[in-house]
């Protein structure tokens, strides 16, 4: 998946609000890349064009040989999962009928898709829980139910809007090795957007970092070999060089 | 312990309104008999209930179930009413800013007045006040409703955005389900109006309901039936009120 000079406008009474300057990067098959920037800097409305839930003003987004201008058509949102950052799951329904939606809308019928929702919870360590409201479930848990259902129609890729972002420090952490498990076991291309430095190096493979104007500023390979993302993964050499470095370039692009 | 901590407080919440209501026919009890006040005045709450269950056969039960099928039958009509006129004003901003002081209007609107203009036109039939229950119960589900459909979380629809679903399965999925606190709260409200305007109806165009009996027996002074009346007519719309709020709790069960 690539974007190619992807700028976004929004009206604001007479002014106009660049939100995205010519953006361009690509996205490799079963990569994990994190975006990261200053509050405002246009990181999630980039998400949701990529997401197919906004289209851009001006640019292009390839997709599996395709380049199409006005966003992503929505025949070809199957192919995406999406995680919010607050997890927006649907309060009338259960753990199970929040994952069932997704089935409904792109009309995914059959005993195996019914299957496979248990196999998500099963995924997220909620198999216990399929009919449990979200109102009877904690932060992390409702956040886990976002990411299974995110997953539950097979995408190629799933999209996260710094998806640990409203939880605490502890669930925040147990929840980014999770996510990195994920990622080993399902394999699936991940794009997601992160304030957290520590995270990005422990999830990632690539790091985009974009400025206040809205213009990707820098791009870093996570070197740090994925048999040291652990729980020592704070002694790793490359990731103490690595952290320095990006602590740098975050501080720098506030100014 | 926390099965019976929930069954004291269910109990709890049983008793509280009917001691409540035991406190203040006593109080009226202790009043009528220290103050002395004429029967045909205000009567003890003791003769009030005596009349009711002594003559509630032979004398409230045909009008008593007139009044029930005029309200049931305006309150049924009134709620496909005012939840399609919700769903139809909620898909344009300029459609629902038109029709919303129209509403308020016809909330405002005392049917009292209304009846004998619709009585000039359709004569004495059972009709009229079932157009009368319609017009006041299916504003206020109608514009409940629609605050209901119009507080929809913009990341909701994001999410319905992200699986690329269609108006209407953002309107079945989401908009709907969403609106069922503020529609229940519409449902609710239109048991009350429609009592109310039933009463009304009865009064305006009197040959039978409750509404009716009301004024005649006050007209003659038997001022006991008079409230062992205007009791069934409360009785109405205190059940209609507690079924529409069960059936409430059973589907908005995301709200404690």
């Amino acid at each position: 998946m690539s974007f190619k000079n992807i700028c976004k406008v929004f009206d604001k009474g007479n002014d106009e609000i660049v939100v995205l300057d010519d953006i361009s990067f690509f996205v490799r098959e079963k990569e994990y890349l994190c975006i990261m920037g200053p509050s405002g800097c246009g990181k999630s409305t980039l998400l949701k064009i990529a997401g197919g839930i906004e289209a851009p003003t001006l640019g292009t987004i390839e997709w599996k040989g395709t380049e199409y201008k006005n966003g992503i058509p929505k025949q070809q949102l199957k192919n995406f999962g999406f995680v919010f950052q607050q997890h927006n799951l649907l309060e009338w329904r259960t753990v199970y009928k929040n994952l069932h939606l997704n089935l409904e809308i792109f009309n995914l019928k059959g005993e195996e898709w019914e299957k496979r929702i248990m196999e998500m919870l099963k995924l997220v360590g909620l198999e216990a829980y399929p009919n449990i409201y979200p109102h009877e479930l904690s932060g992390g848990m409702r956040q886990r139910t976002g990411i299974a259902r995110a997953l539950v129609h097979n995408p190629d890729i799933l999209l996260m809007d710094q998806p640990f972002g409203a939880l605490d420090a502890i669930t925040r952490k147990t929840l980014s090795y999770e996510m990195l498990n994920l990622w080993k076991k399902t394999q699936k291309t991940m794009l997601m957007i992160t304030n957290s430095v520590e995270e990005a190096l422990l999830v990632s493979q690539r790091i985009i970092i974009m400025n206040k104007q809205g213009k990707i500023v820098y791009e870093i390979d996570n070197t740090i070999p994925v048999e040291a993302r652990n729980e020592s993964i704070g002694s790793n050499e490359e990731f103490i060089k690595l952290r320095k470095k990006l602590d740098g370039i975050v501080h720098d692009i506030q100014k | 312990m926390k099965r019976q901590k929930k069954k004291t407080i269910k109990l709890a919440n049983v008793l509280a309104p009917l001691i409540f209501l035991a406190a203040i026919i006593g109080l009226l009890e202790i009043y009528v008999a220290v103050s002395g006040i004429d029967a045909r005045i205000l009567p003890a709450p003791h003769v009030i209930f005596g009349k009711l269950f002594n003559r509630f056969g032979r004398d409230l039960s045909r009008d008593f179930f007139y009044t029930l099928k005029v309200i049931l039958t305006g309150y049924c009509i009134a709620i496909p009413g005012g939840i399609g006129l919700a769903a139809i004003c909620s898909q344009s901003k300029l459609l629902s800013k038109a029709i919303t002081p129209v509403i308020i209007l016809m909330i405002c609107i005392p049917m009292l007045t209304v009846v004998p203009i619709l009585v000039l036109r359709m004569g004495l039939v059972i009709q009229v006040r079932i157009i009368a229950v319609v017009l006041q119960a299916l504003p206020v589900i109608c514009l409940n409703t629609l605050s209901g459909f119009r507080k929809v979380e913009s990341s909701k629809i994001e999410l319905f955005r992200s699986v690329g679903a269609s108006r209407w399965q953002i309107f079945t999925k989401l908009i709907f389900p969403n609106a069922m606190p503020q529609v229940f709260t519409g449902l609710k409200l239109g048991c009350i109006f429609s009592t109310i305007a039933a009463m009304g109806a009865d009064l305006a165009a009197g040959n039978s309901g409750l509404g009716t009996k009301i004024s005649a027996y006050s007209g003659s002074l038997m001022t006991d039936m008079a409230y062992a009346t205007i009791i069934v007519v409360a009785l109405i719309g205190i059940i209609l009120f507690m079924v529409v709020a069960e059936i409430e709790k059973k589907i908005v069960v995301w709200i404690k």
